[in-house]
């Protein structure tokens, strides 16, 4: 990583009443970096992107955007920055057609409104070829233009997924929150995921990926971050990672560490 | 044809009250393009920011009692009321949905269930006013100024209603080929992921809201210089229920779906005229039945046997027209 990071945590904590379920973590992401969080079941992870990407405030600790602020800043404001994300479980448009699931995430990126709209002006014809460029385009990339009319409610599992990737692209983010990707995929569509990750940060946008999966974890990240009990336990390269003994205790008789 | 749909629609409601002169027929036509007008409004809130508001008949009440009272102490030009009758319609619209959509659901239907009562009552009994359940009578018609260019026939109210109908039927299709509109969509269907994308949640909710309102006090105020009466009544459960009849029966997020309730709303009040109460019961079934068998309204009905048709969904067309 060179250059000023992208996101910047520092001792980040987050307790719900006595429990303290993310505890004093720091890290950041380069320009152009693939950052990993990985750790067990309810080490909190989820807490942890959750108060990343605006949907609690954190009890202490900052979260830094780009050099702005953005701690316990609202979910929008975070997306109008810069920064998008994406969930857990599947988040689609249900009764709308892959393309206007992704013609609607184009909202941040343009301006026109309702008043253009009512008199047809020259902008507003522009920026809707524009939407519906960036949607088509959004689609290919994720291997979706083929089903760009198809309700998103109908499309299988995998496809979901992809959308929700497509979906999150077309807000042009500069850096991406991707909530555990990998959850409930089979391992082929893992490993097409672990390409798409790769050709997203080709397009200059900095990733920072929660996962419980180890082999995308491994196959994708230049750098991976270990939480166990809301504690960073380990940080580095992912061959460095697999091999730290603290590491290989948590994970023990849970999953093979190797990639 | 489909193209062509709405033009064809827009001709066909400006020659429909020329082919009779009965006068009776004339008043069912403005009842109709009224009530179209109030529920193309609450379908912005019903079908696009995908709230259910019970108290939609209060902002049509208000705009109908700014008309009245406005008509009553100042004569000011009837252009003038109406377009005050939106401002303060949709400035009630602002603060009540400034405070009740921070809560979504069905909690924010009971609270515009509260806000249309307490506005209801408030009508009934400030009788210094609003000369409470009396009603304010003797409302001046619709001029531009003074007596010029005033209507007085109910033709006339035909033609400025279907106006106000044809031009917000315009701005919905507009609105929805829109950036903010896909907002609304997005707002509606899921409310976290399009946080995500930027969309402020809150601020679309309450622009859909106030809009609707705003073109529901426009209603009111068209209401109140055609009938030259207007009585707390306007408010009444009876009128907020018969509005979201027409919405669902209808055919809700769509533009021809409220018209179309509208029509079937005025259209079956006259023809059941004999059996009396008895047809709040059967609205009631009508609404029971069309949420079961038939949740996309009537306009679904049309697409299910003429294929997609373009007033059918305005939301699953692209700006590519």
């Amino acid at each position: 990583m060179n250059g000023k990071p992208v996101l910047e945590v520092t001792g980040l904590t987050k307790a719900f009443g006595g429990l303290t379920a993310v505890n004093d973590v720091s890290l950041t992401v380069g320009q152009g970096e693939i950052l990993g969080v990985i750790g067990p079941n309810g080490a909190g992870k989820t807490t942890f992107f959750n108060v990343i990407a605006g949907s609690m405030p954190p009890t202490s600790g900052s979260v830094h955007f780009e050099g702005t602020d953005c701690t316990g800043m609202r979910a929008d404001h975070m997306a109008r920055l810069g920064m998008t994300r994406t969930f857990q479980i599947t988040s689609l448009f249900p009764a709308l057609s892959a393309f206007d699931n992704v013609r609607a995430a184009t909202y941040r990126t343009k301006s026109t409104g309702w008043m253009s709209a009512i008199f047809r002006s020259t902008a507003y014809r522009t920026e809707e070829e524009a939407v519906s460029e960036a949607a088509r385009e959004a689609l290919r990339f994720v291997e979706l233009d083929s089903r760009a009319d198809v309700i998103a409610d109908a499309l299988s599992y995998g496809e979901q997924r992809r959308l929700e990737i497509a979906i999150a692209l077309a807000a042009e983010p500069r850096l991406l929150l991707l909530d555990e990707p990998a959850a409930g995929m089979n391992p082929e569509e893992g490993q097409r995921l672990v390409g798409m990750i790769k050709n997203i940060r080709d397009r200059g946008i900095s990733i920072l990926l929660v996962e419980h999966h180890m082999r995308v974890v491994m196959g994708v990240c230049d750098r991976v971050v270990v939480i166990d009990h809301g504690i960073k336990i380990a940080e580095g390269a992912p061959s460095d990672v697999v091999n730290n003994p603290d590491v290989i205790r948590v994970y023990l008789g849970r999953e093979a560490v190797s990639a | 044809m489909q193209r062509y749909f709405p033009l064809v629609a827009i001709a066909a409601a400006i020659v429909l009250p020329l082919l009779t002169a009965n006068t009776y027929f004339h008043h069912l036509l403005v009842l109709w393009m009224l009530f179209s007008l109030l529920a193309l409004s609450l379908n912005v809130i019903i079908g696009y920011i995908g709230e259910l508001s019970f108290g939609h008949a209060a902002f049509f009440g208000i705009g109908a009692y700014v008309a009245a009272i406005l008509g009553m102490h100042t004569g000011l030009p009837g252009v003038v009321e109406l377009i005050l009758a939106a401002a303060i319609a949709g400035l009630f619209g602002l603060v009540i949905g400034y405070v009740a959509l921070r809560i979504v659901g069905p909690q924010f239907a009971i609270l515009t269930l509260g806000f249309g009562s307490i506005i209801y009552t408030i009508t009934n009994y400030w009788v210094d006013v609003t000369r409470g359940p009396m009603g304010i009578s003797n409302i001046q018609p619709l001029s531009v100024s003074g007596d010029f260019l005033a209507l007085t026939g109910a033709l006339g109210y035909y033609y400025v209603t279907l106006f106000f109908v044809v031009a917000f039927a315009y701005a919905c299709y507009a609105l929805m080929s829109s950036r903010t509109g896909r907002a609304f969509i997005a707002t509606r269907e899921n409310a976290p992921l399009a946080s995500s994308l930027g969309i402020d949640v809150f601020r679309m909710k309450l622009l859909g809201f106030v809009v609707a309102t705003a073109v529901a006090g426009i209603g009111g105020a068209l209401y109140a210089h055609y009938l030259t009466v207007v009585t707390p009544d306007v408010m009444s459960l009876q009128y907020m229920a018969a509005l979201i009849i027409m919405v669902i029966v209808g055919g809700r997020g769509t533009i021809a779906g409220p018209i179309i309730g509208a029509l079937i709303y005025v259209g079956l009040l006259e023809a059941l005229r004999a059996v009396g109460p008895l047809r709040l019961v059967i609205f009631a079934a009508l609404l029971t039945l069309s949420v079961i068998f038939l949740p996309g309204g009537i306009v679904s009905l049309w697409k299910k046997w003429f294929g997609d048709a373009e007033t059918g969904e305005p939301a699953r067309e692209g700006g590519a027209s």
